[in-house]
């Protein structure tokens, strides 16, 4: 996780979840790219982050891709954001003894709009939560800015606000995450992606 | 006696191998310390919670000492350290007063103290201390250091093992960091709520802080101390 | 107050380095390096005192005992005197442990040290620096040249070689001859130099300082350069950050020429339009 750098975090609100990464790509101290990010659309409304070694990034956002369209072309529908928790878990368990470095976050609404966040260690291992998850390199810091920051059944903007400070003022204390930061907030009728401006050093 | 191969040597005792000696003298005492300077006073606040492990010690065992009217440290790290600095530090100031007739100023103990744990460089102290208290024209004044005495004043600083929780959620909100309003000075009150608040969410998430916290608020009139149950699990 | 503090002279609180009561005086008589004597530092009682500080101050340790670092400083001679410029973060592991760091050390009006390393080390030995300038200049009635200066700021560091010490530090100022610019490590190395750049982000600020530099440059132009060639190592390296602290050195002793916070100025040159690349 050391290595690239990278932050990912996913919040609960009233029928909407929010999911943020910062857009950094370092080798170490290097800061190689301020364009990277973290976070990938798998369905209209699911969202998966991978923050940690970037070419496993890359590779398992791809593999993601290809599961979850042989899913789709299988069942005719869309995957429901706990049944792709579970497909990240098992793929990622397969390399148990040689893992993927990377701890992916899901967040997302399922059929019935009910919001879905989640995240799981580089083995697999599903921590379900009503609240936030945070994973990267910055987790310590987003834990202390989401536990408190966050309360329950935020709006959208309200969630879009509490997350945004949540991960620049959390970045901000971390040498290997942000140079900028990238959230969406999935509500039942529209996504919104927002790119936000932040201290680039 | 038996061998398996030619020329192989089988041992049936204990073979004597060089013990290694390690001189360990750290242990980590954990607990979360914080002190914000406000416009006329400042906060020194820190939990009391001693762990060692997975294990508590102690549920009450104060961080803070009140080191005059106007100045009160804070200490975590390696508790048998900060015992040690904490009492060289009492001694000097005492000693300080026999000979100038006088109280240490916050700034002049904040440089002793600086020396002090650069004294021991070589063989170092493992402590986080933040010294707060108010300066020469009643302002308040917290001074951070790292372990082997580096320090800086600053407007505020968490340490210890819930540094990492809070100190983001203090630039915040103490230093308005990547936000619109107005850098404005806080009232005491809203400083305390801030302080409570940032302790309350650390013991959520950090096994080393809880029990309760202790708050020490310094003004012109003195030194006063306030105390708030924090989850003791 | 005098009598009070004559009366207690002889106290322990009130020894001084120059309290001509140090043990060895009493076997070897007065020797004047004593009046330079440094307090001794506490050694923890094993057999190899390095090794256990090493032990316990590695990235590997259990329980670490993390000492600040991460840096990017930088200084050069033009036509108008010195520029110093530096950036402000103090890191430990990959924690921002400080935003706003002073790593420019003034340690009296006419001599300006520059942090990198430890910062405790610099902080330290920059400020006993001060303090034997001072003796020097109530001994000899001038000032210190530069070169003197760094030399005994060279001498000290390099009598603890190989114990763990850690500075990279620029010595600057203005004297008899001038200005003078001298690199000084905890190695023991001792460099006059035209411009350094130290820390971990002062090949970014290479680069840039040495595309822009020229000894003509005007005063308003060299401080541009110095806080570009900083903005742009805090950008890159990720051990930088913060503010930049610019400082201009002349003849007159040194003048602060601001403190600019990354977070802004990185915007402010982004609107700037881009000159030529040659």
């Amino acid at each position: 996780m050391e290595y690239n750098g990278g932050a990912v975090v996913a919040m609960v609100g009233k029928n909407c979840v929010a999911i943020a990464c910062d857009k950094r790509l370092g080798v170490q101290a290097m800061t190689i790219s301020t364009e990277f990010k973290k976070t990938f659309q798998v369905t209209p409304k699911t969202y998966i982050g991978l923050p940690g070694l970037a070419t496993d990034v890359q590779t398992l956002a791809e593999k993601f891709r290809f599961k979850v369209n042989m899913y789709k072309l299988k069942e005719e529908r869309e995957i429901e954001p706990r049944t792709l928790a579970h497909l990240v878990s098992s793929t990622l368990y397969e390399r148990r003894f040689g893992p993927w470095f990377v701890e992916p976050v899901v967040a997302g609404l399922d059929k019935e709009n009910r919001p879905f966040i989640c995240s799981t260690d580089l083995i697999g291992c599903i921590n379900f939560a009503k609240d936030f998850v945070v994973s990267g390199t910055t987790s310590n810091q987003l834990y202390g800015m989401c536990e408190s920051l966050w309360e329950p059944d935020l709006e959208p903007e309200e969630l879009f606000e509490t997350i945004s400070q949540s991960l620049m003022n959390a970045v901000d204390r971390d040498c290997l995450s942000g140079w900028g930061a990238e959230v969406t907030v999935i509500t039942p009728d529209k996504v919104i992606t927002r790119t936000l401006r932040s201290r680039q050093d | 006696m038996f061998s398996t191969y030619p020329g192989q040597v089988v041992v049936d005792h204990p073979v004597s191998v060089p013990i290694e000696h390690r001189f360990d003298p750290y242990v980590d005492n954990g607990g979360t310390l914080l002190s914000i300077a406000g416009d006329t006073f400042c906060v020194v606040a820190a939990d009391t919670r001693q762990s060692e492990g997975y294990s508590i010690n102690s549920r009450y065992v104060p961080k803070s000492v009140k080191l005059s009217d106007k100045t009160v440290i804070s200490m975590g790290g390696c508790y048998a350290d900060c015992l040690t600095l904490t009492k060289k530090i009492q001694q000097s100031m005492e000693w300080y007063h026999h000979a100038h007739g006088k109280t240490m100023s916050t700034a002049a103990v904040a440089q002793m103290l600086s020396i002090m744990l650069y004294q021991k460089r070589f063989f170092p102290f493992y402590s986080w201390c933040i010294l707060g208290g108010l300066d020469e024209e009643g302002k308040g004044a917290v001074y951070t250091y790292d372990p082997v005495g580096s320090y800086e004043r600053e407007s505020c600083r968490c340490a210890g093992s819930a540094s990492s929780l809070i100190q983001p959620f203090l630039d915040n909100q103490i230093n308005f960091k990547n936000q619109e309003t107005q850098k404005k000075n806080l009232t005491l009150e809203q400083v305390v709520r801030i302080t409570k608040d940032s302790f309350t969410s650390a013991t959520e998430r950090d096994i080393y802080t809880g029990d309760y916290l202790e708050i020490f608020v310094i003004t012109s009139k003195g030194v006063d101390v306030q105390r708030m149950d924090l989850k003791k699990d | 107050m005098d009598t009070l503090v004559s009366k207690y002279a002889n106290s322990s609180s009130a020894a001084s380095f120059d309290n001509e009561e140090h043990i060895g005086d009493s076997l070897t008589g007065w020797d004047a390096a004593n009046q330079f004597a440094i307090p001794a530092f506490d050694i923890p009682m094993v057999g190899n005192p390095v090794d256990f500080l090493r032990a316990h101050t590695d990235a590997s340790a259990e329980n670490r005992i993390r000492i600040q670092h991460g840096t990017t400083t930088l200084a050069f001679k033009f036509q108008g005197g010195i520029v110093v410029a530096v950036d402000s973060r103090a890191s430990g592991g990959s924690y921002i442990a400080s935003q706003t760091v002073k790593k420019v050390i003034e340690i009296n009006p006419y001599l300006l040290g520059t942090m990198a390393g430890g910062a405790a080390d610099c902080q330290y030995w920059e400020r006993e620096l001060g303090r034997r300038c001072r003796l020097y200049e109530l001994r000899n009635k001038e000032r210190i040249s530069v070169a003197a200066a760094s030399k005994i700021l060279s001498n000290m560091v390099y009598d603890y070689k190989g114990m763990g010490l850690s500075m990279g530090t620029m010595i600057t100022g203005w004297d008899k001859t001038g200005p003078q610019l001298f690199y000084v490590d905890s190695d023991g190395t001792r460099m006059r130099g035209e411009r350094f750049s130290v820390g971990s982000g002062s090949t970014f600020a290479y680069g840039v300082l040495d595309s822009g530099y020229d000894y003509n440059l005007s005063i308003p132009d060299a401080l541009e350069l110095g806080r570009r060639a900083i903005y742009h190592a805090t950008h890159r390296d990720a051990y930088s950050g913060g503010s930049v602290n610019v400082f201009h050195v002349k003849q007159t002793g040194w003048e602060f020429k601001g403190n600019f916070d990354v977070g802004e100025l990185h915007w402010e040159y982004q609107a700037q339009p881009k000159g030529p690349i040659v």
